[in-house]
Parts: structure tokens; C-alpha cells; sequence
């Protein structure tokens, strides 16, 4: 195996958008992508910093998410305010336990795996840590693959809220946890979005 | 800091950079591209990351796959996905119907989050997949391709129609312990939609970007 070259120190830059190549000096003088007129940058500008924010923003987010009912339902066995932890336990009961496993994986499970690796990588990068880099470059990744799978929760309140619409016999209606929930997801896809996986082997 | 902007002088394939070399987006170590066998992935030597994919599939094939996800997407959110029955009344659902009746209120955020990632944005990418590919069937480089080439790129992240291909499972599962649930031929066209795009995405962005470079 050859040594590692790095585009950083061997006068190259790399267009994050189209992948060309483009000579050392385009990007200190802040021009663009030849071939798609983007900015060129040696790292994403202020990366730590946004993905921060986000990261911030979704960990503030998921508290009312699971706080505040996701969803309403009313029929012949009465009214209900559930939660999305609610959702789980209640499928869980009923019997349903992979069910109830693929909802927490979805509304938990994942963004809290999230919130892990993307403070996880944060912390490490801004120590400047040389500490497991490919598999921090992994889990990287991982976030990226897992990002959206949330949304899970989101699709299955407004299709049940979509079906259920039979007045006095039964109704479900979209609660504000889902609203939240939603912002969760996307908050902590801007944060992923906003990581410069390349910070990790910089020293 | 400021930022000047310059715009490159760009016309048709001419370009100061170079497509001789791969830089790893992961971690920034060059590389020099190898030929690739048919279906074979390049990793990184340092990071694991995918480098390349071999061109996987010809324009044509490619510009068939994008049509039949387009008239995928166009069964499916005609038809119904889902429909219950209880005493003696009908509803049905898909994914444009699911998104509007949230709508309302504080609901509208999540419903356009919902017809934004699992409709609008499928939708732009085929459409856009079929301009660009259309031309390049025809040996020419797509009018506006830039454009195009850079919708597609931002894009890319927001296509959720896997998600809700789950979601219809996990609602038929929780219905049907109350009222009678029916899979419309909806589900199909999701499932059939979810399989091409998923083939569709695996297309090398590199490739993509060729057609930028490829003679008007």
C-alpha cells in the first residue's frame, strides 16, 4: 500500500458538489468550481460551528417530540392523547412486539444514536483527537445512511389520521409532538449535512 | 471573511481542473482511478468511504429506469396505498392524500416536510434524471445542464420514499386491529418506485457530472 496523499498538502482541492479536481490556490482566493460554479473550499466553512447549532436545535426539539401528544384518537372506547412512546408501549402490550421494536428503533433508537455520534465527532474533532479515525469515519457515515429513517413516526400519524375518519364510530387526528418530531429530523439532517467528515483526519 | 465572486468562464467542456485524479470526499487523500470491472466499487485506501462505482448502467438503460420510476410515482399517488372499511364506510389513502389532509395549522410543517421529501423531491429528480439523460440518449448535452446537474446534487438527501413504504406497513399493521385494511395497487407502485430509485441512485454522481463535460 502507497502512503497517503492528502488534496490539502499536495496543492489539490476537491469540489464537494461535482467531485473535479481543481489546482491549489482556487479555493484561497474563494472562487468556484470550474466545471459547477460553486465555492471551493479546503473544509466546509464553519462546519463545526453549524453542526453544532443544528445538533442543538434537534436535542432541544426531541424533548417536546416525546413530551407532547403525537397523536389523538376518539371512538366508541373513548378519547385519547397519545405519545409516540405511548404508540410503542401500547403495541407492545397488544402483542405486536416487532412493531413496537421498529417504532423505537425509529423514534429512539435513531436519533438518539444521533445525538451520540454527532457529539461524539464534534468533541473528538475539536480536541483534534487522532483517536480511531476510520471508524469515526464509519459512524460518519452511519448517520448519513440512518438520517431519515424517522420519519417513520411522521408517515404513520398522518396516514392513520388520513384513514381514520369515521366520526362518531372513530377519528385520529395529528397532535403538536409530531410537528416537533418532524423538526427533529430534519434539524439533525442539516447538522449531518453540515459535518465535514474531512475534519476528522486534519491535525 | 469576504468572498469574491468569480464566476469561471465556462463553455462547453473546457475547464481548468481535472478529472485524472479522485479526491476521497471523506477524507481528502488522492487517489488515481483505476478501470473498474462491470458492477465493481472502489473504496478508500484510508477511510473505507465508496470512491467510485463503475458506470453500472448505459444512458439508455438509466433513461428507461428514470421512466418507469416516473410513471411509478404517478401510479402511486393516484391510486389508493391504503384503504380501511368500517361500518359500511370507505376511506383511502396515498402520499399526496396523506400529506394535504395533515395540512391545517401547526400541521402544515410536517406536511410539507412529508409532500416535499416523499413526493416533490422524488418527482424533481426524475423529471430532471429524464432532461438530462434524454439528451445525453441523443449524443447531445442537456440545455440548462448545470442547473440541472446541481438540483439533483442538493437534492440528493431529501428523497424519502422508502420511509413511507414503512410507514404504510406499520399503519396496516396498527389498523388492522380494529377495522378491516386493504393494500391498494398503490403499495405495489411504492414498492416497484422505492426498488428503481434505489438502483437509480446508485449511478455514480461522477457520471452524471461527465454529461456536464460531454460536447453540446
Amino acid at each position: 500500500m502507497s502512503a497517503i496523499v492528502r488534496a490539502a498538502a499536495s496543492g489539490l482541492v476537491l469540489c464537494r458538489t461535482c467531485g473535479l479536481v481543481s489546482p491549489h490556490g482556487l479555493a484561497d482566493e474563494g472562487t468556484r468550481c470550474a466545471r459547477c460554479s460553486r465555492p471551493l473550499f479546503w473544509r466546509m466553512p464553519r462546519s463545526k460551528e453549524r453542526t453544532l447549532a443544528w445538533l442543538v436545535a434537534g436535542i432541544l426539539l426531541y424533548l417536546p417530540a416525546n413530551i407532547l401528544p403525537a397523536i389523538h384518537t376518539s371512538g366508541v372506547g373513548g378519547e385519547q392523547d397519545s405519545t409516540i412512546l405511548d404508540g410503542v408501549v401500547s403495541f407492545w402490550r397488544a402483542g405486536s412486539w416487532d412493531i413496537a421494536a421498529l417504532i423505537f428503533t425509529a423514534s429512539v433508537l435513531v436519533p438518539i444514536t444521533k445525538f451520540l455520534v454527532l457529539g461524539l465527532l464534534l468533541g473528538t474533532v475539536w480536541a483534534g483527537s487522532t483517536w480511531a479515525q476510520t471508524e469515526r469515519a464509519k459512524l460518519c457515515r452511519l448517520v448519513e445512511f440512518i438520517g431519515y429513517w424517522s420519519m417513520l413516526d411522521v408517515v404513520v400519524v398522518a396516514l392513520t389520521s388520513a384513514l381514520l375518519q369515521f366520526k362518531a364510530l372513530g377519528t385520529a387526528e395529528p397532535r403538536l409532538g409530531i410537528v416537533f418530531f418532524c423538526g427533529v429530523v430534519v434539524a439533525t439532517m442539516f447538522s449531518a449535512l453540515s459535518f465535514d467528515p474531512r475534519l476528522i483526519w486534519d491535525r | 471573511m469576504s468572498q469574491r465572486r468569480i464566476r469561471p468562464k465556462y463553455c462547453g467542456g473546457v475547464h481548468t481542473g481535472t478529472t485524472e485524479l479522485i479526491i476521497c470526499s471523506h477524507c481528502d487523500t488522492v487517489h488515481r482511478p483505476i478501470g473498474l470491472e462491470k458492477g465493481q466499487v472502489a473504496y478508500c485506501s484510508c477511510c473505507e468511504a465508496v470512491l467510485a462505482r463503475t458506470g453500472l448502467l448505459n444512458v439508455n438503460v438509466t433513461l428507461a429506469l428514470a421512466a418507469t420510476a416516473a410513471i411509478l410515482l404517478l401510479i402511486a399517488n393516484t391510486t389508493p396505498a391504503l384503504a380501511i372499511e368500517f361500518g359500511g364506510i370507505h376511506t383511502q389513502t396515498n402520499i399526496l392524500a396523506s400529506s394535504f389532509s395533515l395540512a391545517g395549522g401547526w400541521m402544515s410543517a410536517p406536511a410539507l416536510v412529508l409532500g416535499l421529501t416523499m413526493f416533490l423531491v422524488p418527482l424533481v429528480q426524475i423529471l430532471v434524471m429524464l432532461w438530462l439523460l434524454a439528451f445525453a440518449s441523443a449524443g447531445r448535452r442537456a440545455p440548462a445542464c448545470r442547473g440541472a446537474l446541481l438540483l439533483l446534487h442538493a437534492l440528493r438527501p431529501w428523497s424519502m420514499t422508502e420511509v413511507f413504504l414503512l410507514g404504510v406497513f406499520v399503519a396496516m399493521a396498527k389498523l388492522s386491529n380494529w377495522v378491516d385494511v386493504t393494500a391498494g395497487i398503490g403499495v405495489w407502485a411504492l414498492s416497484a418506485l422505492t426498488l428503481v430509485l434505489t438502483v437509480l441512485s446508485l449511478v455514480d454522481a461522477r457520471s452524471f457530472w461527465a454529461l456536464a463535460d460531454s460536447p453540446a
